[in-house]
């Protein structure tokens, strides 16, 4: 996967709380690698295209890393076209598996909290 | 300029610390490759993109060897190479002179103070490499201990606590000096070191060229050295 430089339509720049964050980006990682093998930059770049913001170097490596450990990734050095080669993160079997159970159960979070979010208030109430 | 330098000071850092979390050196090469390609990438200064350097290679969790292992490797044949380049000095001086060595129960405290400094290095080695004044302190004070154990070497054989002839502890300790560099420098020369930090783009090892090596043999004979410049500074003074 390259770096794409489109505009998604829901895309907007936002700084979302940092502890949502903390709690998505795992698995929003390991869908960015559900189209294809792809680098640290393009990873980068594809989340903040979706309006996840610009995620640091320093959050997306360690996920990887313990990805990586724990057989949800495999990493492959290619050479770069001219500059320093780039390392390839890729989803294996049980990646894809975990990102498939992950999308779903956050679907049906989602579902829960919007349906929670969206009863009618009682009057009075804060 | 300013920013290359912050980044090899960040980048120097980091494989400190990974080094200090016992990290294999092919898993610090692909760290610093791979963060080195992201700051190619958008330009970012190191600290920028990832946070202090000690945060970072904290956060990645990298597989470790186990803690003993280089306490294994390294220190205990550094300690022994301690311990007899102390005995060679105690002997040195009363074998030129052709006196016994004597010894009192405060220089053996004293001579034992460096040994145990080392040998308890694995509890503070952290403390040492992250503060200077830490390190200036430990060796100040084995130097200290050093003198202090000169100034009481007893004078006649009535305050000694043991009386033994010098010789034997002294080429037994120079055998087991030489012993140490021999098999320091067969490991270093004969075997390529899988430790070492590896570009995983190139497969190139950093760190080999002739000057490191260099290093690492006197560093494999510093002990017989140091041995050799006393042995000459007793006969020059007897």
């Amino acid at each position: 996967m390259e770096v794409s430089t489109s505009t998604p339509r829901d895309a907007a720049s936002v700084d979302w709380p940092s502890d949502w964050l903390r709690a998505t980006l795992g698995f929003l990682a390991l869908r960015a690698l559900s189209p294809g093998p792809s680098y640290g930059y393009a990873i980068i770049s594809e989340l903040e295209r979706y309006g996840f913001g610009t995620i640091k170097g320093g959050t997306l490596y360690p996920l990887l890393t313990r990805y990586e450990a724990a057989g949800l990734v495999t990493t492959e050095w290619r050479a770069g076209d001219g500059g320093p080669g780039r390392k390839y993160f890729a989803l294996t079997d049980q990646g894809r598996a975990e990102v498939t159970r992950l999308s779903a159960d956050w679907l049906r979070f989602t579902d829960v909290t919007t349906r929670y979010l969206d009863q009618p208030t009682r009057e009075g109430s804060p | 300029m300013i920013q290359q330098t912050s980044d090899k000071k960040w980048f120097d850092q980091l494989v400190m610390e990974l080094r200090l979390r016992q990290v294999h050196g092919n898993a610090i090469g692909d760290t610093v490759a791979s963060a080195k390609e992201l700051l190619s990438d958008t330009g970012q200064q190191a600290e920028e993109a990832f946070g202090p350097a000690r945060d970072y290679a904290a956060a990645l969790e990298l597989p470790a060897a186990p803690k003993h292992d280089w306490v294994r490797k390294a220190l205990w044949p550094s300690l022994l190479g301690l311990l007899a380049f102390l005995l060679f000095n105690q002997a040195v001086v009363s074998s030129t002179r052709s006196e016994l060595l004597l010894i009192s129960p405060a220089q053996l405290a004293l001579l034992a103070t460096p040994v145990v400094l080392v040998a308890f290095l694995p509890l503070y080695l952290d403390a040492i490499v992250r503060r200077i004044w830490v390190c200036i302190a430990i060796t100040a004070i084995c130097a200290l201990a050093g003198v202090m154990s000169g100034v009481a070497t007893p004078t006649d054989q009535a305050e000694a606590w043991l009386a033994l002839d010098p010789l034997p502890w002294l080429i037994g300790s120079a055998l087991v000096m030489v012993a140490l560099s021999v098999r320091n420098t067969i490991r270093s020369s004969s075997t390529t070191d899988d430790d070492d930090i590896t570009d995983p783009s190139s497969g190139a090892a950093s760190s080999t060229g002739t000057g490191a090596r260099v290093i690492v043999q006197v560093t494999n004979w510093m002990f017989p050295i140091l041995a050799l410049a006393m042995l000459g500074l007793a006969l020059a003074l007897r």
